[in-house]
């Protein structure tokens, strides 16, 4: 009997051996996709690791994960990218903190015939595909739309950008300014796009200068994640909550104190989970030889009907319409 | 105090360069040691290499001196060289024309930033951290007005490309020149009356004053160095990232510092070398370049530069030299 048993597991042994050693080999053989984010350790990037976490478990055939530096800095940044490049991993999914800056370590990494994607970079020359959650333009209109119908119409208000050279930053900025000139006369824009370094302490800081200087000022379009936080506190220290609208981008975990109270009025964002996971997609798509067209179903909210656009070089820009929108209603469905 | 021939310290970095090179050898394998990897590894050097030879040479010059404004500097050359000479299709130029136009503009504005330094810290008299702290502002202000924020793209310009990225003899040019700097300035601290009245009056800044140094001018000649050195690292980063940006590197004001500590230059002043300089550069670059393949949190790289440089610190803290017997030391060094 014992006999028996030993044979079994011999056997057994040997029959998971013969079955997992084309497994091992096809993990080997599996594509290392690597997304490069701005910043380690910002929810933002948290979250969006849970998208390329997730696509990395449901596809054998690709090893993907997420680094960043610890700094923000474009240097270190495009340092980490020099070494993967370097390593010869097989894909990059990039979020440049300056599109340009990386432009050099690209063009070589697609010299050594690595497959780029890039995300909130449509200047981009050297990438085979840049992927936008939406039109810049139409979002920033969207979240001017929002800020307006708070308002009633009419009154002082401003804007903020993590940094002047924030591109995607300066053109919701722009897009809302367009539709308050255009529909609504009676908007007020006054010293337009404050900078706050991605930083609520700064954004904070900056908000209070401005209800110091404009006492009337009515209405607040935030650009960078964390704006509406800064320009939110300082709202509420002021006991301005009811007479002032702060709409922009932002995160509902960070953001929903201020939902409550009625200090933030509404913010949209997309989601960085589902964007890691399309980055990768793409990534996988573009390595297989699988061309994305116009009108094309990714799989993924937001993603069901891309348009598909030239970008600034040889690639294309995939743009979703990934917007999602929340206020003190629903801030606690989403837990980032 | 050390040795020139058997220098602790000098042993140390190289120790730590091997060890790292042997650890990724092992754990990481052929990729790592590939003459691509190796090369790009090494083109990442000069920029920061170049940083930290500034500050070595302010620290040097003793009384805490240090230099703050060299990244600043460094942006701020690489755009006004930019600004200048337009992009390269504007300006009618052949490729290898437009990068020694670009060098010797970005090299000039990088002289002049370090002037207004050395005159500052030399003639008025402000503490160096203070004074740089200032032009560092001042000259990212400046960078900031001339391009709006923006970044100022370059586009391929395959001289300047190449420059950077193409090997030549083994590494690129831009490695070539960080070398070449290196041991001129190297040879300049050795061998020139104003290197070694330097180290003289790092050590003793009131003595080397009524020995009759002109300490004021060394000052200036010191930090215009510094600026020289800048500018040149200014040419390196337009030509690796193919751009300029007022705020690229904002993170190297410390890793400079780092650098020359970790090559045992004294931050009291009168003691630094260069060799110690460039092999601590290389070490940090290894170290980073290791972790990355990794894919190690650059969190614990920030944390093992951190324990290099403490190690390195009680090393030099610990008096060693006195278990050194003099019969080894053929003659002190200043």
């Amino acid at each position: 009997m014992t006999k028996l048993t030993q044979k079994l597991t011999r056997g057994t042994a040997i029959a998971a051996l013969a079955l997992a050693a084309p497994l091992a080999v096809q993990a080997q053989d599996a594509k290392d996709v690597v997304t490069v984010v701005k910043i380690t350790g910002e929810n933002w990037f948290t979250r969006m690791e849970e998208g390329v976490d997730a696509f990395d478990a449901e596809n054998e055939g690709v090893n993907a994960r997420q680094v960043g530096p610890a700094q923000a800095d474009a240097a270190q940044q495009t340092a980490i990218v020099q070494d993967l490049v370097a390593q010869g991993v097989d894909a990059l999914a990039i979020v440049p903190m300056d599109p340009s800056t990386l432009e050099g370590a690209l063009r070589r990494a697609k010299g050594q015939g690595i497959t780029v994607i890039t995300h909130e970079a449509e200047t981009m020359v050297n990438t085979d595909i840049d992927l936008e959650a939406f039109d810049n333009t139409a979002f920033g209109e969207h979240l001017n739309k929002k800020l307006v119908e708070c308002m009633g119409g009419e009154g002082k208000w401003t804007t903020f950008v993590g940094s002047v050279g924030s591109l995607t930053h300066m053109q919701w900025a722009a897009g809302g300014i367009a539709n308050a000139k255009e529909n609504h006369p009676g908007m007020e824009l006054v010293s337009e796009s404050n900078e706050s370094f991605n930083d609520p302490n700064k954004a904070y800081e900056v908000a209070r200068e401005l209800l110091r200087t404009y006492p009337d000022i009515k209405g607040f379009q935030g650009g960078s994640a964390i704006d509406v936080i800064g320009i939110g506190r300082a709202v509420e220290e002021a006991d301005l909550q009811d007479s002032t609208c702060v709409v922009g981008i932002g995160l509902p975990q960070d953001s929903g104190q201020y939902l409550d109270t009625g200090a933030i009025d509404g913010i949209a964002f997309w989601d960085p989970k589902d964007a890691g996971y399309v980055m990768n997609k793409l990534a996988e798509m573009a390595m297989n030889g699988e061309e994305v067209n116009d009108g094309m179903d990714l799989g993924v909210p937001g993603y069901e009907s891309v348009s598909v656009t030239p970008g600034a070089g040889d690639g294309i820009i995939v743009r979703g319409q990934a917007w999602v929108d929340v206020d003190a209603s629903n801030w606690q469905d989403f837990p980032f | 105090m050390r040795g020139r021939s058997l220098d602790i310290q000098m042993v140390g970095l190289i120790a730590v360069n091997l060890a790292i090179l042997a650890a990724a050898g092992l754990t990481v394998g052929e990729r790592f040691l590939s003459p691509f990897n190796l090369q790009s590894m090494a083109s990442q050097v000069p920029e920061i290499g170049l940083l930290a030879m500034g500050v070595m040479l302010a620290m040097i010059a003793g009384r805490g001196g240090i230099d703050l404004s060299g990244i600043a500097l460094a942006n701020l050359a690489g755009i006004c060289a930019f600004l200048i000479l337009g992009p390269i299709a504007d300006s009618g130029m052949s490729g290898q024309v437009y990068l020694l136009a670009f060098g010797l503009l970005s090299l000039g504005v990088g002289l002049l930033g370090g002037v207004v330094n050395g005159l500052i810290i030399g003639f008025v008299g402000v503490t160096s951290i203070i004074a740089t702290l200032g032009t560092q502002l001042l000259f990212t202000g400046i960078a900031v007005i001339l391009t709006g924020g923006s970044a100022q793209t370059l586009g391929y310009v395959p001289a300047l490309d190449d420059f950077a990225n193409s090997p030549v003899l083994g590494l690129s040019p831009s490695v070539w020149m960080f070398l070449a700097v290196a041991a001129g300035l190297a040879l300049w601290l050795r061998a020139t009356k104003s290197g070694r009245l330097l180290f003289l009056m790092g050590s003793n800044h009131t003595a080397a004053r009524f020995a009759g140094v002109r300490t004021r001018w060394l000052l200036v000649q010191v930090y215009m160095l510094s600026g020289a050195f800048a500018g040149l690292a200014g040419v390196v980063i337009a030509a690796r990232t193919s751009s300029m940006k007022w705020d690229y590197g904002s993170s190297y004001v410390l890793v400079a510092i780092l650098i020359a500590v970790m090559a045992g230059v004294r931050p009291e002043g009168g003691y630094g070398r260069v060799i110690c300089v460039v092999l601590s550069a290389t070490a940090l670059q290894l170290l980073s370049s290791y972790f990355n393949f990794l894919a190690l949190s650059n969190f614990v790289r920030d944390l093992a530069w951190g324990v290099l440089l403490l190690v390195f610190l009680a090393f030099s803290r610990a008096d060693l030299s006195a278990y050194w017997s003099t019969a080894i030391r053929p003659r002190s060094k200043a």
